[in-house]
């Protein structure tokens, strides 16, 4: 019994092949998710006299916890790119990088600063020139630490990371960055604004992170990607059949790059803020912890990883007031230890089981050998 | 000669270019204005060196990057605030760690029975972890409703003046009963610990030997419970300089057991697996951090009080004037100049000193050395690499614990300190290359001087030649610019200074 | 008790992989016993099993009749195991004295085998104060030999001496490993056959991961086709 359903559950966290059903299952519930909750959870009285049905549930869902949690999920969605941008370096490639929130914070800054007071750009020429940048600066600072390795290589972005803050904060640039404030209130266009019209941002956001997670796994699944993973497994075996890695690991750190900025702008735009707290390490250390809680070398785990920081953080901070941070610390250190592989990477592998968990138990306790 | 100079070139090579730098900034500057410069780079790396040696030393040793590094930093710098301004918070929790360690003594020495009925390696992971669960469970209920904060609010006391007597002392037999559950923690975590054969040894007397450690913890425990009021009244009653003293001492075994505590419960299952021990020292950063603030409060603290020979409302002319005198400050070139700031610089260089021949001239110094190299070649000599391993870790969160108390009345205490000096120390390291001890001391002192060079020509401008304005900023330029220092001699020497090749 | 160590069917893993899938070997005690086998057959991982540092999964080690699998490395080797690894891992920034007097187990070992070992290799003594980096690698590998000498040891785990080293250099360790044999019993891994068979008295072939033959040395010399099929052609 126990085999069969971890061997179901197997089948569908695998993501090779024909699980593309489930994946279709788990998008029309995300799709269909404003209308479910305009139904359930919104406001009946935010419909409009006269309006039809489908017209009243978005009113709906426009309103009360319906609007809240979807701006939930919005948030999950946004970490969820973010997270996945941080496994294609982490989980497929074997860099560790502490330096995540550069790409992420700049995003925001970037799109904030371009349609801002400034600039005045438009808003589609503004989102081009996040790619754009996000490129050049994963080009610049890729090539930049990929030439150490191992904890050097963790230092030199946690530095470099460090150093974009510490810029974003200073006095200096006041004019263009807010400093330590952050900026607040850019003129986010009428048509995308988060307060105003929910729905239509929670959908935007979940065509990207489609898009984002298609992409990821095309990348992945392609020969670049094999190369990539080889690379992590034993860079010098890879390096010995004749692929330079240098090259297939900076492609690797401007695909993750590309897509923790576009993840950032996002956020920047939801929450029409953007404050130099998006460029700290804490920001890396999430997507740290979401991968890793989730399941590193997956796409699925960082999602669900992403998913559960977001509750986890809002109820903690609900129950534990302003120090939730210690158990969420606490909690982040038990699942280290006792899922060592996260949520996906355990299941996959079939190392944890009630019956297997109950027998190894027993077996302590009489403090007999394991049979077999 | 000629072989000295090959054989120390690196080291050569640095100082010849700091001096240069050093005389090349001086050019520029009136002699006074750069010396006091320097002197304030030097204090700096001082600072940066009680953390970066322990964060290398760690790393070149067990291959852990301890992002934990900086919260020891912070609890040295509180426990040492708390034992100089309100030691009530010490005498009411110092009982709790004598009893707990009563409890693990006798507990390690019972517990080898039990391993040795657990065969599989499996059995013995669950053992473990529901050991320690067990234990944290009884910590937890032993101190649960502990006024931590009641106890701890020193912020009302007067300098140098006694507790305010509103403040309620905790009642005594709530305490006993803390403590008694401490004990009881304290078993389950010395089962877990225990060593997982029996030794050669004469069982007997170990025996009696453990039987006399508990007692005499417990004893002292019970004892500073007793004597808690009348202590209390004895160190505020002592002057500055004593109770500086104690800080000092305090707030560095607060750092060692701290240190020792995190290897042996985080970082020692966890061997030959990395990324597990980085992110659980992370969790630790996270947790950590709140934990302090927890205990001492977010608000910061002004610069604590300096011991009275740094604290006379004087200026010296010279350092044998000070000798008499004890001045605040000293003249320097004719510019005045913090004479503690000079006592961190002194601390700075004797441990440096300390530290080096304890690596040099001792046989632990050439254990640690020959494993910074190979660890598992050393354990095959016959050597508890392992035990080695937990000392250099308290070892090295105590220098950092001695660097917050030392720091304390510099900056001031704030939860956030370690935050502003752990990210330096890394680069520190990484500029001196990681696990080199010379590397974090020349690469500390790098670090130092580019900040306060960085700090003053950035506020006064710099003149760049194909550019009309002077550039000027803030502090933060100088800041971030260090991360440039480093990547440039990352691209020189991908290891760093001093490192080794892979 | 004839054997000094008796190695019993142990399978060992690294990570997931199954490299030591069922060795058994005996040392009298006094000999010079050769493993031998193919690049990867797993030479190096018996050795490191005997020792702990990849501990075995099943099976067990006797040391002078005492089962020593499963203990910590730093134990096994404290009851009297010298180990001498592959490329010869010598302390690199330490000197050729502290190199030797690491491995002291008591204090005054290197006092009181310095004698032996300086005759062993008469090299040693000019060198003692240059760092063990400095040193050439067939010093480095008389120095490493020498490190395993400093405490009383009755079993020398001796893994490739001569590899990569000159042959002038290797008719010396050859002459140094005969002379200590005297003291102690050798355990070699050896992939210069002529230097094995000049040695060893007894051999143990290791062929993907099993032990397939054991015999004494003089009979294996003459045994052509034992050689053929698990040594190559030699």
């Amino acid at each position: 019994m126990q085999v069969s359903l971890s061997r179901r559950w197997q089948k569908i966290f695998s993501g090779r092949g024909a699980q593309g059903w489930v994946y279709l299952a788990v998008f029309a519930l995300l799709a269909l998710f404003p209308l479910i909750a305009g139904l359930t959870i919104g406001n009946p009285q935010a419909a409009s006299e006269g309006a039809g049905f489908f017209e009243g549930l978005l009113q709906r869902a426009e309103s009360g916890y319906a609007k809240f949690w979807q701006g939930m999920l919005i948030q999950m969605l946004i970490l969820s790119i973010f997270a996945m941008s941080y496994d294609i370096l982490l989980g497929y490639t074997g860099i560790l990088s502490f330096g995540h929130a550069m790409f992420f914070g700049t995003g925001g800054y970037a799109i904030a600063i371009l349609i801002g007071q400034h600039f005045n750009w438009p808003f589609f020429q503004a989102l081009g020139a996040v790619v754009v940048i996000a490129v050049l600066q994963s080009l610049i600072f890729g090539i930049l630490s990929l030439r150490v390795k191992g904890v050097y290589l963790t230092m030199v972005t946690l530095a470099f990371a460090e150093m974009f803050f510490i810029l974003a904060e200073a006095g200096d640039f006041r004019q263009y960055t807010g400093a330590d404030d952050g900026l607040h209130g850019f003129p986010v266009p009428a048509y995308l604004s988060a307060t105003e019209h929910r729905t239509r941002f929670y959908y935007l956001a979940l065509i990207l992170f489609v898009l984002v997670f298609l992409a990821a796994r095309r990348l992945i699944n392609s020969p670049t990607g094999r190369v990539m993973i080889a690379t992590r497994d034993n860079e010098n075996r890879a390096m010995m059949i004749g692929f330079n890695t240098f090259w297939y690991k900076l492609i690797a750190f401007v695909a993750a790059g590309v897509f923790a900025a576009l993840a950032g702008a996002l956020s920047a735009l939801f929450n029409v803020s953007v404050t130099p707290a998006t460029l700290t390490t804490f920001r890396t250390i999430d997507a740290l912890a979401m991968t890793i809680i989730g399941g590193v070398g997956t796409l699925i785990g960082p999602i669900l990883g992403a998913g559960i920081i977001q509750l986890l953080g809002y109820w903690l901070e609900r129950w534990f007031g302003a120090n939730w941070t210690l158990i969420y610390g606490i909690i982040f250190m038990l699942i280290v230890v006792f899922l060592p592989y996260g949520i996906v990477g355990t299941l996959r592998r079939r190392s944890f089981g009630w019956k297997a968990g109950w027998a190894r138990w027993k077996q302590l306790l009489t403090g007999k050998a394991a049979p077999g | 000669m000629t072989g000295f100079l090959r054989n120390n070139r690196t080291i050569l090579l640095t100082l010849v270019f700091l001096l240069g730098m050093i005389a090349f900034t001086f050019q520029g500057l009136e002699p006074k204005v750069g010396m006091s410069i320097l002197l304030s780079g030097i204090t700096l790396a001082a600072l940066f060196f009680l953390i970066a040696s322990g964060l290398s030393l760690i790393f070149g040793l067990m291959d852990v990057l301890n992002f934990a590094h900086g919260v020891i930093f912070v609890l040295g710098a509180f426990v040492g605030l708390s034992t100089l301004m309100n030691p009530r918070l010490l005498f009411n929790t110092l009982p709790f760690f004598l009893s707990a360690a009563g409890g693990v003594a006798i507990a390690r020495h019972l517990g080898t029975p039990l391993w040795q009925r657990v065969n599989t390696e499996r059995g013995r992971k669950i053992l473990w972890w529901s050991l320690l669960v067990l234990a944290f469970a009884l910590l937890a209920f032993g101190l649960r409703r502990f006024p931590i904060r009641t106890l701890n609010a020193f912020s009302i006391t007067t300098v140098g003046g006694a507790v305010p007597t509103a403040l309620a002392q905790e009642p005594l037999g709530l305490m006993i009963q803390r403590v008694a559950f401490l004990f009881l923690a304290g078993l389950p975590f010395g089962l877990a610990v225990a060593p997982r054969e029996l030794r050669q040894e004469n069982r007997r007397a170990a025996l009696w030997k453990s039987i006399a450690i508990t007692l005499g913890l417990l004893v002292s425990a019970f004892a500073i419970l007793l004597l808690r009021d009348p202590g209390e009244q004895f160190i505020l009653g002592l002057s500055v300089d004593w109770r500086f003293l104690l800080a000092l001492t305090a707030g560095t075994l607060a750092g060692m057991l701290a240190g020792a505590g995190i290897e042996i419960v985080l970082i020692r299952p966890f061997y030959g697996n990395p990324v597990t021990q980085l992110v659980l020292t992370l969790g630790l950063m996270i947790a950590g951090t709140d934990l302090i603030e927890a205990v001492w409060g977010e608000e910061s603290h002004p610069p604590m009080e300096p011991p009275s020979w740094f604290n006379g409302a004087c200026r010296s002319d010279s350092l044998i004037a000070w000798f008499s005198e004890h001045c605040r400050s000293i003249d320097v070139l004719g510019r005045a100049f913090p004479t503690y700031r000079l006592f961190i610089i002194f601390v700075g260089i004797a441990i440096f000193i300390g530290v080096g021949i304890l690596l040099k001239r001792t046989r632990l110094g050439m254990i640690i050395r020959a494993g910074v190299q190979d660890s598992e070649m050393v354990q095959a000599l016959g050597i508890n690499v392992r035990q080695v391993f937990t000392l250099v870790f308290a070892l090295g969160s105590g220098l950092a614990a001695l660097g917050g108390v030392i720091a304390a009345p510099f900056l001031g205490v704030f939860s956030g300190m370690g935050q502003i000096f752990i990210l330096q120390a890394f680069i520190a390291v990484v500029i001196g290359g990681m696990g080199s001890y010379t590397g974090a001391a020349i690469g500390t002192l790098i670090l130092g001087l580019a900040r306060a060079y960085g700090d003053h020509f950035v506020a006064a401008g710099i003149d760049l030649p194909f550019l009309a304005n002077t550039i000027k900023g803030s502090p933060a330029i100088a800041r971030a610019s260090t991360v440039l220092i480093m990547a440039i001699v990352l691209l020189v020497r991908p290891a760093g200074i001093f490192g080794k090749k892979e | 008790m004839n054997n000094v160590l008796e190695v019993h069917d142990i399978q060992t893993f690294i990570g997931q992989y199954h490299i030591l899938e069922g060795v058994s070997l005996e040392v009298p005690r006094g000999s010079i016993t050769v493993l031998l086998g193919r690049n990867g057959a797993g030479k190096t991982t018996t050795l490191k099993s005997i020792i702990g540092l990849t501990p075995p999964k099943t099976g067990a080690v006797l040391f002078n009749g005492a089962e020593i699998q499963g203990k910590p490395t730093f134990r096994i080797t404290g009851q009297g195991i010298g180990y001498v690894p592959e490329h010869r891992a010598v302390f690199r920034d330490l000197t050729v004295e502290e190199n030797l007097r690491i491995a002291e187990r008591k204090k005054g070992d290197l006092a009181l085998r310095g004698d032996f070992i300086f005759n062993l290799f008469p090299d040693l003594k000019r060198l003692i104060k240059l760092p063990g980096g400095h040193l050439s690698g067939g010093q480095q590998q008389m120095l490493a030999v020498a490190r395993a000498l400093v405490p009383e040891n009755t079993l020398l785990l001796i893994d490739e001496p001569s590899e990569g080293l000159a042959p002038v250099i290797i008719e010396q360790m050859i002459e140094a490993i005969r002379q200590l044999s005297a003291y102690t019993t050798v355990l070699l891994v050896e992939q210069n056959f002529i230097m094995a068979s000049q040695l060893a008295d007894r051999y143990t072939i290791i062929e993907s991961g099993r032990s397939v033959k054991s015999g004494q040395m003089a009979d294996l010399v003459k045994d052509g086709d034992t050689i053929r099929r698990y040594l190559g052609a030699t």
